[in-house]
């Protein structure tokens, strides 16, 4: 079955993608307080992502979740060069499996904590 | 008719007590003992996944009551067919204290002997030796204790393996079994933050009477509280009898975590951070934890909830969907059926609280709480009419927030609670258990020891 994927958008990610054409699809979740690219993700495509991350699963939603972060930033990165939410993005993602799985080794041990 | 419920009596009848504070007696008990260094139980990789000493506690300061030690071999048979103690009470779990054949062997003790078990090299408490026996085959004793889809085909889904961590934790127990009764006679003192939240059932009993409390309804918790939980905590809370439940209790489930779990600290302070920040305020709430390397075992494992809750004086607890529950091993409601129509199988052809020898604390049983756009509020999926709009609180989901260091709004975590998983990422550089979290957490423990020369 089809799953979906989440890429939230913070201010920066939001305003690197003004004037893409991508405004449009951003969905505005929790009254507004969330922006996010909601994808599609199809089967085929929701194996590839299970096996090559072990720690990626489908949540009660029927969205992949805990993938790395590295994961993550690639696929946005990935969204605005293409400037599209299609399967070529996933594929471009896949791709770049070695370098996600270094960054998400460092990951695992360190994450910089957000100043609030 | 009564309508106003009363505090229930504890699971048995009576609350185990099993903690001697006198110093003098103490050195009694284990002098000439032979000693024990407790292990941690661990994994075919050596990662610890349980530690006895949590079990110890509970059962010692009568969170398990009316279990007052190991369980022997009858014991084990009547929990693992029927899920019943020897004495008729109902139970889930064998809890049993295991020894590799060598250290046995090096001990050389029996029936009738007195073991002193020794923690993080101090004295802890002592085993009364009733029986000794041996469980060959711990991967079948594991499936027996969890279901198969042949012999529990009511509930249980798929076939348990070693992505299962309350399985795992059975399978690797050791083989030599020491059953009796375990006595604490050198109280440990818990940790900051730990320290606070600590009230074993006779002190939280005191509590509750003392804050007026007749009624209390208990939440359950491995998670820092989102806003669909506070929502959750809120209405089921509207049961009670002639009016809501006058307390909500929070109790946690503190022990061996898993990778991306939230780290123990922030769960406690952050379900604290809700009634200090007044979303439920303090006079109505309450945060504690009981000891437990988790089981995960759904239906079983939301047995054993309500026997603790039970014993720490609360006439309800909240149940959701998925409760105490790890991948697509149990149906999503097993738990919700074992408290209302029971699961013959695993010997309850009625619920548990109908059963003979059954619990008193009333199940309330809920459906989730979503963000609905179209009602532009938190929601009950029991309720609302939306449900092609819904925007659910995904925990894995809002994990995913967090790691990526997006603040996340004030509908999904009141920042008081987000401020604490922001305090804790800084003391550990991680915002949930890591490898690092979970060694440091299993050597260190939650607890000090006094010294105690005996």
């Amino acid at each position: 079955m089809a799953k979906k994927f989440a890429v939230l958008l913070d201010d920066k990610r939001f305003s690197s993608v003004k004037g893409s054409g991508l405004e449009d699809k951003i969905d505005f979740l929790f009254g507004g307080a969330l922006k996010a690219f909601i994808m599609d993700i199809s089967e085929d495509e929701a194996k590839k992502i299970m096996n090559t991350f072990d720690t990626a699963r489908v949540d009660s939603r029927g969205y992949i979740t805990d993938t790395p972060i590295a994961f993550n930033r690639v696929l946005f990165e990935e969204i605005a060069k293409a400037k599209s939410l299609g399967g070529e993005v996933i594929g471009a993602v896949l791709k770049r499996e070695k370098e996600i799985k270094d960054m998400a080794a460092k990951e695992s041990d360190f994450l910089p904590a957000p100043e609030i | 008719m009564t309508m106003r419920m009363t505090t229930p009596l504890p699971h048995g009848g009576r609350l185990v007590e099993r903690v001697v504070t006198d110093p003098v007696l103490a050195k009694k008990l284990a002098k000439g003992c032979p000693v024990y260094d407790i292990k941690p139980t661990v994994n075919e990789k050596g990662v610890p996944v349980r530690n006895v000493y949590r079990e110890i506690m509970s059962i010692c300061y009568g969170f398990f009551s009316p279990v007052e030690g190991p369980m022997g071999s009858a014991e084990l048979e009547r929990v693992l067919n029927e899920r019943r103690l020897l004495n008729d009470w109902i139970f889930p779990f064998p809890l049993l204290f295991d020894l590799s054949q060598e250290d046995y062997k090096k001990l050389g003790v029996g029936p009738g002997d007195r073991l002193l078990l020794r923690l993080k090299g101090k004295p802890f408490a002592v085993l009364d030796i009733s029986e000794v026996f041996v469980v060959d085959d711990r991967e079948a004793m594991a499936h027996r204790i969890f279901g198969t889809p042949e012999n529990n085909p009511e509930v249980v889904k798929e076939p348990f393996d070693k992505k299962h961590p309350g399985w795992v934790i059975y399978k690797c127990h050791n083989p030599v079994m020491l059953a009796g009764k375990y006595t604490i006679i050198n109280p440990p003192t818990f940790k900051p933050p730990f320290d606070r939240f600590w009230l074993p059932p006779r002190q939280s009993r005191a509590e509750y009477a003392k804050r007026g409390w007749r009624t209390v309804i208990n939440h359950q918790t491995r998670n820092v509280p989102h806003v669909g939980h506070e929502f959750l905590m809120k209405n089921a809370a509207y049961t009670g009898d002639i009016e809501p439940c006058n307390g909500i209790q929070v109790n946690a489930i503190i022990g061996v975590k898993r990778r991306g779990d939230y780290p123990d600290e922030a769960i406690l302070e952050g379900h604290e951070a809700v009634n200090k920040g007044g979303y439920i305020k303090p006079e109505r709430h309450i945060v504690t934890f009981t000891l437990w390397d988790m089981r995960y075992g759904n239906p079983l494992e939301s047995m054993l909830h309500g026997i603790v809750r039970q014993n720490m004086g609360c006439t309800h607890h909240m149940f959701g969907r998925d409760h105490a529950a790890v991948g697509e091993y149990y149906d999503m409601y097993a738990t919700q059926i074992l408290w209302d129509k029971g699961i013959p199988s695993f010997g309850f052809p009625k619920s548990v609280c109908e059963v003979p020898y059954g619990l008193q604390i009333r199940p309330q049983n809920m459906a989730e709480f979503w963000y609905c756009p179209k009602c532009n509020e938190i929601a009950y999926s029991g309720s609302c009419g939306h449900s092609k709009e819904k925007q659910k609180f995904s925990g894995s989901f809002i994990r995913g927030m967090v790691a990526e260091g997006i603040y996340p709004p004030g509908v999904i975590f009141r920042p008081e609670v987000y401020e604490v998983v922001v305090k804790w990422w800084k003391k550990f550089n991680y915002p949930f258990c890591n490898e690092a979290y979970v060694k440091r957490v299993e050597e260190e423990l939650e607890i000090n020891l006094p010294d105690l020369d005996v």
